[in-house]
């Protein structure tokens, strides 16, 4: 009992950072109809930028924000190159393909940089572990979930409350009327991609303590967030929190009941399942197809 | 395909069949199997990105399956090479349809996500499974016997060539017959594909096994070459070559597929040397100067357009001189590649060649397809099942209500459809007109209510199979294939005509050879039928808006419908073309097929139109000969607004 509660608590701190990512694929997906294939190779850039700035002595509390701003301009890159021309002439193929080879060159500039080995992030928080109703949970856990709620309510505050943030959801709402009426949509979708990249990038930075940092922890990351995604709906912002939890006690669970070989596997499968059998997700609203 | 690209391929082949015989080199000989071996792969691919039009990240998870299907095979079994190329491909074929399951409900990025979690699945079995798979270590296989002799270097170069060349006709028939049509068809318009009873259901679960079974052989073939197969190789860098491959060589061309396959294979060979990248990177930079000038000096494109490329070679071009070691920068060089193909040779390297002398070739073969064309009136045989005894309802709906969250877009409305008549369908804008049309061909399921056409219950249906039972319809906002000829288009709606299997199309039996021969000759009558003649190769999308709308309606007589069903036919089309169309409406309804005419010009409604229904808000408020509906009351109000309550 003691074992599967530990194995929840770890579920949950892994799930935080897929919902994470996930509502990252959701910031661009609301305003543009498009997502960033290479999501994880953000998230392990900003691990990759942290580590570095903590190698170079910088404080840690004080990387989180300066990965943030690498984060804002990464996806703006993104955006620019990759999918900007291909919204221009209206080809999903693309999109699809762009961001793929983008998250490709940074994933191999990343190994030409950093090297193919994978790294130890030094935890600024104490190793040793927390009881918590009878289980052990490292401070790091902790301070995954509260950073990736704090994250995602930042970046909700931030478009409900501000005229900023009405422009984003109104781009969401109808691109063309939002641009008839005066907002930017070009620099708005740019924002976006720039905010996922963001909390992509703050999610690396947050998990590569507890992981094993290097060029490929994004990979496998990216499509599990995908998958959360999916489970939560790509519109639901409820969901992905409850879609990470369930993908990422599964995981634990899996990884040591059956074997850490396979615990890639309920997250991909639970994906495929999803859009055989409810593409809009268990979150989603089905949307109307018109003719 | 005409003589002279026939013996040209002929040539090529035979060239390809011979190289062993130039070079003694087993490198060499070993390096182009390779490439025949993707091309193989290639060849399946190319059905799901090119034809149906979705990305493919599994492709390499499906390549494992089949190498592992035949390493499995060999050293658990050791079953013979005859029967482990069919079972390779058996297997790789249902693990295709097994991945078309969650792909039939989703498309675009959802799809390519799917087959990327696909891909990462195989990979994890295949390290994980240790008892059949032997895990990491991998597979040991050596060459295959066949008749007991062991194939050497040369001889398994031999019968990869012969698979090649199999797989090759094979494509290119299926692909250029009804399936590769309604493959294409997909991708420009599911909901037109399903509304001309091809059903989007079957054909991406078709594109899908075919694809996979093509995989499989590579994968199968792939094992015999390299000897020794472990799972790192069928990663996601793999998949993402593959679709560069594709889409560098150039879509929907079977040359496009073999260029791809051995630029994939040599291009990393030919990085590994550094001298030979920096010389490559410079001449492509200074062709891009070189280009890029003279383009801008013919204003031809702009400036801004040729910065980002010309800044990009140039950049490449330093980069290459300030590397150390090109290998490592391998993948970054690829993204590069897809990067560049992606937004500047769209159509790949055949298709740009292609398109260079397309400008200069002109229309020869559009002549020698008029002289086909015959007087005979297509729609003539179109409507021989539409002569049962006019006068009887074909269409009956009652009660029917659709209602999405809180609308009710249809409010219990009652529809009878005379045989043989022009029923008009008007009402003011959002009235639930085009709903209806929806309801009708098994677009929307109706919320309640009943539907009957020609005594059998439409509701619950799927849309081919009412458009395969004689509903066929246009739509408001025009859903051509627009890739598609104008011949091809139509040719998609007679596919309903085509009893020939898989088999018959890779042999090119009679039966299909006819099939297809009356298609075209149909096709063409019913070009003719709507005033297109000429227009029969040209692509949809470059026809003037008016002349898709005109065939559309062809499109949907193919169907052999007996109800047809017309959206707005009228919308956007100049006052001489709605003459024409009336006639052509008229000409239609005189062959004994029934219409249905949603139109906002009252001219024409009241023109031809034996009866019209009017709605308003989802209900209908009035029905009669176009006369009386006129005059009524709630209609000019409807229409005008009314004279306060």
């Amino acid at each position: 009992m003691e074992i599967l509660l530990q194995l929840i608590y770890s579920g949950i701190a892994l799930g935080m950072i897929y919902a994470v990512i996930a509502f990252g694929y959701q910031l661009t997906f609301q305003t543009s109809d498009t997502l960033n294939f290479g999501q994880g190779d953000a998230l392990m850039l900003g691990a990759m930028v942290g580590l570095t700035l903590v190698n170079m002595g910088v404080n840690y509390w004080l990387m989180l924000p300066l990965v943030i701003v690498f984060g804002l301009l990464q996806g703006a890159v993104v955006e620019r190159i990759g999918v900007r021309p291909a919204i221009k002439i209206k080809s999903e193929f693309g999109w699809i393909m762009s961001t793929i080879a983008l998250g490709i060159i940074f994933k191999n500039v990343a190994e030409n940089v950093w090297g193919r080995d994978d790294l130890k992030f030094p935890s600024p928080l104490p190793e040793s572990p927390i009881q918590v109703f009878g289980a052990n949970v490292l401070p790091m856990e902790i301070l995954v979930v509260v950073g990736a709620v704090l994250m995602m309510l930042a970046v909700e505050f931030f478009n409900r409350k501000t005229i900023y943030g009405k422009a984003v959801v109104a781009t969401f709402n109808d691109r063309d009327a939002a641009k008839l009426m005066g907002i930017n949509t070009g620099l708005v979708i740019t924002f976006s991609y720039a905010l996922s990249s963001a909390t992509a990038g703050f999610a690396g930075a947050l998990i590569a303590p507890l992981t094993l940092t290097g060029a490929t922890m994004g990979a496998v990351l990216g499509l599990k967030a995908f998958a959360v995604a999916i489970i939560g709906g790509l519109t639901s912002g409820l969901g992905i929190i409850v879609g990470g939890i369930i993908l990422g006690v599964a995981e634990t669970t899996t990884g040591f009941y059956i074997s850490t070989g396979y615990k890639d596997v309920p997250g991909l499968v639970l994906l495929l399942l999803v859009l055989a059998f409810k593409p809009s997700g268990l979150f989603g609203k089905t949307a109307i197809k018109k003719v | 395909m005409n003589r002279k690209s026939f013996f040209t391929a002929v040539a090529g082949l035979t060239a390809l069949a011979c190289a062993p015989l130039f070079t003694h080199n087993p490198y060499y000989i070993h390096m182009i199997g390779t490439i025949m071996i993707y091309a193989i792969l290639l060849f399946g691919l190319d059905i799901v990105v090119g034809y149906t039009g979705q990305v493919s990240l599994g492709h390499a998870g499906l390549f494992g399956v089949g190498s592992y299907t035949a390493g499995v095979l060999f050293i658990k079994l050791g079953a013979p090479l005859w029967v482990i190329i069919p079972a390779s491909i058996a297997v790789t074929a249902g693990f295709g349809a097994l991945l078309a399951l969650p792909a039939l409900r989703v498309s675009g990025p959802y799809l390519a996500m799917v087959t990327l979690a696909f891909g990462t699945i195989v990979q994890i079995l295949i390290n994980e499974m240790d008892f059949l798979t032997e895990g990491p270590l991998g597979i040991k296989i050596p060459k295959p016997s066949i008749a007991g002799m062991q194939l050497n270097e040369n001889g398994f170069y031999w019968l990869v060539f012969a698979l090649m060349v199999l797989s090759l006709v094979v494509a290119d028939r299926i692909l250029k017959s009804q399936y590769g049509r309604a493959f294409e068809a997909l991708r420009g318009s599911p909901v037109a594909s399903d509304c001309m009873g091809v059903s989007v259901y079957r054909y991406k679960v078709f594109a899908f096994v075919i694809s996979a079974g093509y995989a499989g052989l590579a994968g199968c073939l792939y094992a015999y070459s390299e000897q020794y197969i472990s799972p790192n190789t069928y990663n996601f860098e793999l998949t993402v070559l593959f679709l560069l491959a594709v889409i560098m060589g150039g879509r929907k061309t079977r040359t496009g597929a073999l260029l791809g396959a051995a630029i994939i294979v040599i291009l990393p060979k030919l990085l590994d040397d550094l001298e030979l990248f920096r010389i490559v990177a410079s001449t492509l930079a200074v062709l891009m100067i070189i280009g890029g000038g003279i383009g801008i000096a013919r204003k031809m494109t702009t400036p801004k357009a040729m910065a980002v490329p010309v800044l990009g070679t140039l950049a490449l071009a330093g980069f290459s001189f300030w590397l150390q070691s090109i290998t490592d920068w391998r993948l970054s060089i690829f993204g590069l590649m897809i990067l560049f193909v992606v937004y500047y040779l769209q159509d790949g390297i055949v298709g740009f060649v292609r398109n260079l002398f397309a400008r200069k070739g002109g229309s020869a073969e559009d002549h020698a397809f008029r002289t086909i064309d015959r007087s005979k009136d297509a729609i003539m045989v179109a409507a021989n099942t539409g002569h049962v005894e006019a006068g009887h309802d074909l269409l009956t709906a009652k009660g029917v209500l659709m209602q999405f969250g809180g609308l009710k877009a249809i409010n219990q409305v009652d529809l009878h459809v005379k045989r043989g008549t022009i029923h008009g369908l008007i009402g003011p804008n959002g009235s639930g007109k085009s709903t209806m049309m929806n309801v009708l061909t098994g677009i929307y399921v109706p919320t309640a209510g009943s539907i009957e056409f020609a005594g059998r219950s439409v509701v619950g249906r799927t849309s081919s199979d009412i458009a395969l039972s004689g509903i066929a319809r246009t739509f408001q906002n025009v859903q051509l294939f627009g890739e598609m000829t104008a011949l091809q288009n139509i040719q998609v709606g007679l596919h309903h005509s085509f009893a020939s299997n898989i088999l018959d199309v890779s042999l090119h039996t009679p039966r299909y050879r006819r099939e297809e021969d009356a298609s075209v000759e149909r096709g063409l009558g019913l070009i003719n039928f709507v005033g297109l003649t000429g227009l029969a190769h040209e692509e949809a999308r470059n026809l003037p808006y008016g002349k898709q709308r005109l065939l559309e309606i062809a499109r949907a007589l193919a169907l052999d419908p007996q109800l047809l069903l017309l959206d707005e036919p009228a919308a956007g089309l100049t006052a001489p073309d709605i003459k024409e169309l009336v006639t052509i409406i008229r000409k239609i309804r005189d062959h004994g097929i029934t219409v249905i005419l949603i139109e906002h010009h009252m001219d024409v409604v009241m023109g031809i139109c034996d009866n019209v229904s009017v709605l308003d808000f989802g209900q209908k408020i009035a029905e009669g000969k176009p006369a009386e509906v006129q005059a009524d009351e709630k209609v000019i109000e409807a229409y005008l607004g009314g004279t306060a309550a």
